[in-house]
């Protein structure tokens, strides 16, 4: 499960000001759920995200992520997470194996376990046949399945992914998209962003709109689309950024 | 901190290294190369340009033959040389690089001489100075003349029935007593700190920058930051590796340079035979020692300054200006009579170039090598520190 409570983040730029990327967000997720972020570019998703696989720290709030706090146990928290962006590239220089096999092994996994693992995920990912090639020699497709090999090796509760479609081909977008919901079905909690109104759709079990690092709006879709009597989620979505504009 | 994350992240930063060409050439190839080249390259380069210069033929211009046909002939039989003949622009073709020297007899030089004239009688060398063929020139045309000189002398002694051991009443005999190892490594000493110094810091420089700026650009950072490593793990982890990459780099220079003594030892003699390089493995092993810490403080700054940089060709830009920051107190070895003193041993670099020096010249002053090795691992323990907080600051890790 994940549950932040206010989480804030503010950036001090010497140009620009104090930036208060992330604005006392507070949201839930439960096991075997899809909780998108809806948003703009530079609405706080990433921030959003980032604090809670404890790559940033928050400013002020908190979040608990398999039941521990980001905060007091970032360590603990990583080993329960699998964050996957369009960001997080893999090591041109080291083969599909070797990536997934480092990731691992940083997990404390190792020996048979970890081969048996990566055997299952390499089989299930139909990845066994580039195994031993080199990650830049990879095309986009193959990339992203090292990438999600990478994320699931430790086999984490949690899942966040951050605009993981953008830039992709179609292909490639609806390989992730059957990932995702993989995950859901595996019982894992999910947390995922996304722009892209037609994905938010498809996914989402709840619906969040961030805006100007502010969670707006929340809710099922049905739930907004009866709240804001709008069918169309891309509708709803610019009424409640106009609202608060 | 876990020692085993520590080195997970070592084993596999040393694999991607391996296979990095570019650090390859910096940190393996270029230390095992240098010295052979720079040793094969000059010494080779010495010597087709000495013998190229002694084989070729030294047009000279003598004037006032016939107030000297003895001398005349003496310098007219040296070997290459090709007498020009008598013109008044001597002084603009020897400038001109077409006349290598010019001499001048005084008038009655030699019926002078022989009738035994007390007179100072001056033969002038007109010669281009600092000009190699020019200056050969005039070392022969001195020797002829010197021969010549003596002769005279021994004649005029001869009639006056002088032994010819009046001359030097006394022997004077000089005998060198330093060990060879502290001769040739006074040579060994101005050079040798140098480029061991240089050749650490090269050595951390690339896997620093690929470590850490190259992590950026290629957007593999954010994933290892996800990754279950502590950012203390990550840090140690990576130093390690550029630690390691900066003392293999400084080791092979070693050998290479030792390799170099040995094989061209022939060589050197053969362009030079004053010059003699003797090292001990001790002298060796305890310039090693002293890098150490220094390597330490190396791959620690280039790594805090590398991954402040949001890629790498930013990375180069930083860490340019700092390789003359390491040249010039490295560069401190080649100052003659520039000595180590209890202040100078606090100064970083500077510090471990003149103990360097020291310990190559065969000499160990302990109690300074004291206080650079422990004011060297003070400074290595503060650029560790700086190197870990700029891993835990968000707007270095993320600076856009």
């Amino acid at each position: 499960m994940i549950e932040t409570q206010q989480l804030t983040k503010v950036f001090r730029d010497k140009k620009r000001g104090e930036i208060r990327a992330v604005d006392g967000v507070s949201f839930c997720c439960q096991p075997g759920q899809i909780y998108g972020l809806l948003g703009a570019n530079g609405a706080g998703k990433t921030t959003t995200l980032r604090v809670l696989a404890t790559i940033l720290q928050p400013t002020s709030g908190t979040a608990s992520v398999a039941g521990h706090d980001i905060v007091r146990e970032p360590d603990v928290v990583r080993r329960k997470v699998g964050f996957l962006s369009t960001a997080t590239a893999l090591y041109g220089r080291l083969t599909a194996w070797e990536m997934v096999e480092y990731f691992g092994r940083l997990h404390g996994m190792d020996g048979n376990g970890l081969r048996q693992r990566m055997e299952e995920i390499f089989t299930t990912l139909d990845m066994m046949e580039f195994r031993d090639r080199r990650c830049d020699k990879l095309s986009t497709g193959m990339k992203q399945k090292v990438s999600i090999a990478r994320t699931l090796v430790h086999d984490p509760p949690v899942m966040i992914f951050d605009e993981p479609t953008l830039g992709l081909d179609v292909m490639t977008a609806r390989t992730i998209v059957a990932f995702i919901r993989d995950c859901r079905a595996q019982g894992k909690t999910v947390v995922f962003s996304t722009h892209v109104m037609v994905e938010a759709e498809k996914l989402c079990d709840t619906i969040g709109i961030i805006h100007t690092g502010k969670l707006l709006a929340e809710g099922t879709l049905a739930q907004l689309r009866e709240r804001y009597r709008l069918e169309d989620l891309e509708d709803i979505f610019v009424r409640v950024v106009d609202e608060r504009s | 901190m876990s020692g085993r994350n520590i080195g997970i992240v070592f084993r596999k930063e040393l694999t991607d290294t391996l296979r990095d060409r570019r650090t390859l050439i910096s940190s393996i190839l270029l230390p095992l190369l240098l010295f052979p080249l720079l040793t094969v390259g000059f010494a080779g380069l010495a010597i087709v340009l000495a013998r190229r210069a002694t084989a070729e033929a030294f047009p000279v211009m003598l004037t006032g033959k016939e107030h000297a046909p003895e001398l005349w002939r003496r310098i007219a039989r040296i070997e290459n040389f090709k007498m020009v003949p008598p013109s008044a622009d001597y002084v603009r073709q020897i400038n001109d690089k077409t006349l290598r020297a010019a001499v001048e007899f005084p008038p009655d030089f030699e019926k002078k001489l022989l009738a035994g004239v007390e007179e100072a009688q001056i033969v002038k060398v007109y010669h281009f100075q600092g000009e190699l063929r020019s200056v050969a020139a005039l070392r022969k045309i001195e020797k002829a003349v010197r021969e010549y000189q003596e002769e005279i002398v021994k004649q005029r002694l001869d009639q006056r029935g002088v032994a010819q051991k009046a001359l030097t009443p006394f022997e004077f005999e000089k005998q060198n007593v330093a060990s060879a190892e502290k001769v040739g490594g006074n040579i060994a000493g101005f050079l040798l700190p140098y480029f061991i110094i240089v050749l650490c810091l090269t050595g951390a420089m690339y896997p620093a920058m690929d470590l850490t700026a190259g992590e950026k650009e290629r957007g593999t950072l954010e994933t290892l930051l996800a990754s279950a490593a502590s950012r203390m793990e990550l840090v140690f982890g990576k130093f390690l590796l550029v630690l390691a990459m900066s003392l293999v780099t400084t080791l092979l220079s070693m050998i290479s340079l030792v390799l170099t003594i040995l094989l061209g030892a022939g060589l050197i003699r053969r362009v030079s035979s004053g010059f003699v390089i003797a090292l001990s493995v001790k002298s060796l092993a305890a310039a090693f020692f002293l890098i150490l810490p220094l390597a330490v403080i190396f791959s620690a700054v280039l790594l805090a300054i590398s991954l402040f940089a949001r890629n790498y060709r930013e990375a180069q830009s930083y860490v340019g200006p700092l390789i003359f920051v390491v040249i010039l107190p490295a560069l401190v070895s080649f100052v003659p009579g520039m000595e180590l003193n209890p202040r100078l041993a606090l100064v970083p670099i500077l510090n471990v170039s003149l103990a360097a020096k020291e310990v190559f010249s065969g000499n160990y002053p302990w109690k300074a090598l004291g206080i650079i090795l422990g004011s060297t691992s003070l400074y290595a323990v503060a650029a560790l520190w700086w190197a870990v907080r700029q891993f835990h600051r968000e707007k270095v890790l993320f600076r856009t």
